[in-house]
């Protein structure tokens, strides 16, 4: 049987599974060491459920531990960002538009070599491999241990990136380094910001990562643990020590594939509400819907796949309000101190959850402190909640067709009924843990996305059987079970404003985990 | 005007996007030169065209290329710089100003980023007051003055100078060509002008205008509740001959995009929030072309069309745009210059293939 962990900003939740079952499920405090509330969620779970530690055969961690960390810019290190692409770029240094705090906690060791491609794989210019070397003594001297490598149209040409590790490895000897193109695809700013993004992080991934196994063993369960990716799949703890970067949207990834197993359906809406919001995603053949618009992380603009997720300020903290206009809700909320400020919990803040249990549809608290609120109040604050969620919801739909509704989350007893343009609304058994069920369940997966000439592949059949071929590979590398590995999604987008032969190809593949 | 703020930038890149009616090429990689002008002290100085001397020299700076290449071959600082000294070098003569040929989009930023690399002026004018996808679609061809000599280069140091051509289209066709031998993304100095030129055949002010968009954007969304009454209020203002209008507001219930002769075409179809039978059409061929409601005309090219997000009020481009989109649809009336006879002609309705004959905005 496998746990599945989400490691939240305040909770770490769990849930133990068996052959498509769960057996249970637990939540605890997130701790700063991520660990200490990894361990006890573990334990929580195990008695809940009477299983020992020996009957576990995986365990999966879904953490925004990293990105948050990179957010509250905490425990980042100095990179060195190397950009291989003289005499192109020089007016656009790596950096640029990054937040000063940020500039300045990464130091701005900026090193703009010569070297590059065109869009069609030709070189421009070869790799200069002696201000390289220059560049390996400066950063040997300066003590920095973590490198950024980008290089012009790297997702072609990734043989230029690898080679300049070679050159810098054999001069700096151990040294953490991130080549653009293991981590973005075209577009060099945002693939370089995610490498240098990811750099920053090696030394906090190099400890936490390590720390799991170590708790792991302490609990003295003896099996594979894996992190969770972005898009939902597993990788291993090599690959995620190496590029925690890769993790940062796990956890709306996580929930919306945990309420697509817990309800059994494949296109839906899903929504999980949490405290403070509530995060709204599509789901589509089983996996997240993706938004291509560029991303935001702490201010650097990437160009990640992730959920296209929307959140909106409705959760079981959100303060209610009225005035003259009617029922105001939030955007503020008591958050982790619904427990304290809550009216079921006597406080004297009136809060969503307050509205739920005075409507008879949650059991929290104590709701003989809440009956004095009237029916008609409790109604109208209900219908506002529907309605706000009911307008985001509309926003997420990719038809006029009403569409399933799963609600999952701590606060997913918030809303009860009907909600407009939806065919049914689904509150699945231990939708409160449905991220951590997202975790256990998640295969393993393997992507390309990078320039084919169709011309020089022999034709647009070759070419796609040779991407989607690197992508099997890729996620046969990656743990999946050969037999078992599927492609589950192909895009093409062609150059425009030129003629070219040259398409962008976009595959994915996922297989099951082997034993 | 001085510009040498992050926020100033912010606030005409987002114009920019505004003013390029959907198309005209992201400017984000333009907005990031430009900063780092601005992080090493320079600044840009803008200044009104009728600032300049009769016998000033005055040339534009644009971009032409792939916008998948333009987010790989970044800028050098030497590429656009040495265009101005090869104008230069070509006339005989120092160029004493920059303007840009389009403000919409991309081709707005760049020339600013020359200008503070350079210490040249840049003039608060361009050619069309929004973007268009050839270069002959600007005032200054309509009256008279003359794409060539148009030097080019790209950022490997190879260069082309084009020194004449029977028209301006025909500079056109030899620079799209001349791109696809080049890397697919070039930056050309073109439009030589004398300073009387300039003041005669420009599209006026459109540089401040873009800047006003940009920062009533961002003011509105700060300080009003509803914040396109301000943005709206920025954009109608009959006695100065600014007309607007809110075309639509709903959500996208159909895209259809095709890349045909290297373009990107689409329509857009959208419907109201509240289920009603209402239907706006948007067609695009780079830029928004055409905004239809329930068939009928309501804005046509070279008046502008702008889709904004209906909650931020942020300008998207078209590419951008995606099924559940929630937008507001904007028209705004182009400027008196680009509403004559003579340039409708050329990037009016019968300019891009279409029988319709133009109506203003504001008649229809």
């Amino acid at each position: 049987m496998r746990i599945g962990i989400d490691v939240g900003g305040t909770n770490t939740d769990a849930a133990l599974i068996c052959d498509d079952q769960v057996l249970a499920g637990a939540k605890s405090q997130t701790t700063e060491d991520v660990t200490s509330g990894v361990t006890s969620v573990i334990q929580k779970v195990l008695q809940a459920s009477g299983h020992s530690h020996s009957d576990v055969s995986a365990v999966m961690v879904g953490t925004t531990h990293f990105v948050n960390a990179f957010v509250q810019r905490k425990s980042l290190l100095n990179v060195a960002c190397i950009r291989i692409g003289l005499p192109l770029g020089s007016g656009i240094p790596p950096l640029v538009d990054w937040p000063d705090d940020l500039r300045e906690q990464i130091g701005e060791h900026i090193y703009m070599i010569g070297g590059g491609s065109y869009f069609n794989g030709h070189e421009y210019a070869t790799l200069d491999e002696q201000a390289l070397q220059q560049a390996a003594e400066d950063i040997k001297a300066k003590g920095i241990t973590a490198i950024a490598i980008s290089s012009v149209f790297a997702p072609v040409r990734p043989d230029i990136e690898t080679k300049a590790a070679e050159i810098l490895n054999r001069h700096l000897g151990t040294a953490y380094i991130t080549l653009s193109h293991q981590v973005g695809g075209i577009g060099l700013v945002e693939r370089e910001n995610a490498a240098i993004i990811n750099a920053s992080l090696q030394a906090l991934s190099r400890k936490v990562v390590p720390s799991l196994h170590q708790a792991l063993k302490e609990l003295g369960i003896d099996a594979p643990l894996y992190l969770s990716h972005n898009d939902g799949t597993l990788m291993s703890t090599d690959y995620a020590m190496q590029f925690p970067v890769m993790t940062c949207s796990a956890g709306p990834t996580n929930s919306i594939r945990g309420a697509a197993f817990l309800s059994g359906l494949e296109e839906a809406i899903v929504v999980d509400i949490g405290g403070t919001t509530s995060d709204i995603g599509g789901l589509s053949k089983g996996f997240p819907r993706e938004t291509s618009d560029a991303s935001d992380i702490g201010g650097v603009r990437t160009n990640f796949s992730m959920p296209d997720v929307l959140s909106i300020g409705l959760g079981g903290g959100t303060l209610v309000k009225h005035d003259e206009q009617g029922i105001i809700l939030g955007p503020e909320s008591v958050g982790y101190q619904l427990t304290e400020k809550a009216m079921i919990f006597g406080g004297d803040v009136l809060t969503t959850s307050d509205i739920a249990v005075a409507n008879g549809q949650m059991k929290f608290g104590d709701a003989s402190l809440v009956s004095h609120l009237n029916e008609e109040f409790i109604d109208r604050v209900c219908q506002a909640m529907k309605s706000k969620l009911e307008s985001a919801i509309d926003q997420l739909k990719i038809s006029a067709e009403p569409i399933p509704v799963i609600l999952v989350g701590g606060g997913a007893h918030l809303i009860s009924g009907e909600l407009k343009g939806t065919s049914r609304v689904i509150h699945p058994t231990n939708s409160d843990v449905a991220n951590a069920i997202g975790a256990a369940i998640a295969q393993v997966g393997g992507r390309v996305k990078r320039l084919f000439d169709y011309q020089v592949e022999g034709g647009r059949e070759a070419a796609l059987e040779k991407a989607k071929q690197e992508a099997i590979n890729n996620a046969i590398n990656a743990g999946a079970q050969p037999g078992t590995v599927k492609v589950i999604e192909l895009e093409e987008y062609p150059m425009t404003h030129v003629q070219s032969h040259a398409v962008d190809v976009k595959v994915k593949a996922v297989g099951q985990l082997g034993e | 005007m001085i510009i040498n703020t992050v926020e100033q930038i912010k606030d005409l890149t987002r114009g920019a996007v505004f003013l390029g009616t959907g198309g005209g090429g992201d400017p984000y990689v333009g907005e990031l030169l430009l900063l780092q002008e601005i992080r090493k002290g320079r600044h840009v100085r803008v200044i009104k065209a009728s600032e300049l001397a009769d016998d000033a020299q005055v040339v534009s700076i644009a971009g032409i290329g792939a916008p998948s290449v333009l987010v790989e071959h970044l800028q050098s600082e030497d590429t656009c710089r040495s265009l101005v000294a090869k104008m230069e070098a070509q006339l005989g003569k120092k160029i004493d100003a920059i303007i840009p040929a389009e403000i919409g989009g991309l081709n707005s930023i760049i020339p600013m980023a020359v200008s503070a690399q350079l210490g040249l002026p840049v003039i608060d004018a361009d050619g069309m007051g929004r973007a268009f996808p050839h270069l002959e679609m600007v005032t200054f061809s309509v009256y008279g003055s003359s794409a060539v000599p148009i030097c080019i280069a790209n950022e490997f140091g190879d260069s082309v100078i084009i020194e004449k051509t029977t028209t301006d289209r025909k500079a056109e066709d030899l620079a799209r060509g001349i791109c696809a031998n080049l890397g697919a993304m070039i930056y050309s100095a073109l439009y030589p002008m004398s300073g009387a030129e300039t003041k005669a055949k420009a599209v006026h002010n459109t540089l401040s205008y873009c800047m006003e968009i940009g920062r009533g954007i961002r003011e509105a969304r700060e300080q009003l509740s509803n914040p396109i009454e301000g943005i709206m209020a920025i954009l109608e203002q009959p006695d100065i001959d600014r007309h607007a209008r809110i075309l639509f507001e709903g959500k996208v219930i159909d895209i259809n995009r095709e890349t045909r002769d290297g373009w990107h075409w689409a329509s857009v179809v959208m419907a109201p929030l509240d289920g009603g039978d209402d239907r706006f059409e948007l067609d695009i061929q780079n830029e928004y072309l055409q905004g239809k409601l329930n068939g009928k005309t309501t804005c046509l090219v070279p008046d502008l069309i702008a889709t904004l997000d209906l909650d931020t009020c942020e300008p998207l481009t078209a590419e951008a745009l995606k099924y559940g989109q929630r937008l507001r649809v904007i028209g705004t009336a182009a400027a008196p210059i680009m509403r004559r006879p003579e340039c409708l002609k050329v990037f009016g309705p019968a300019g891009f293939g279409m029988d319709d004959e133009f109506v203003p905005l504001e008649a229809l």
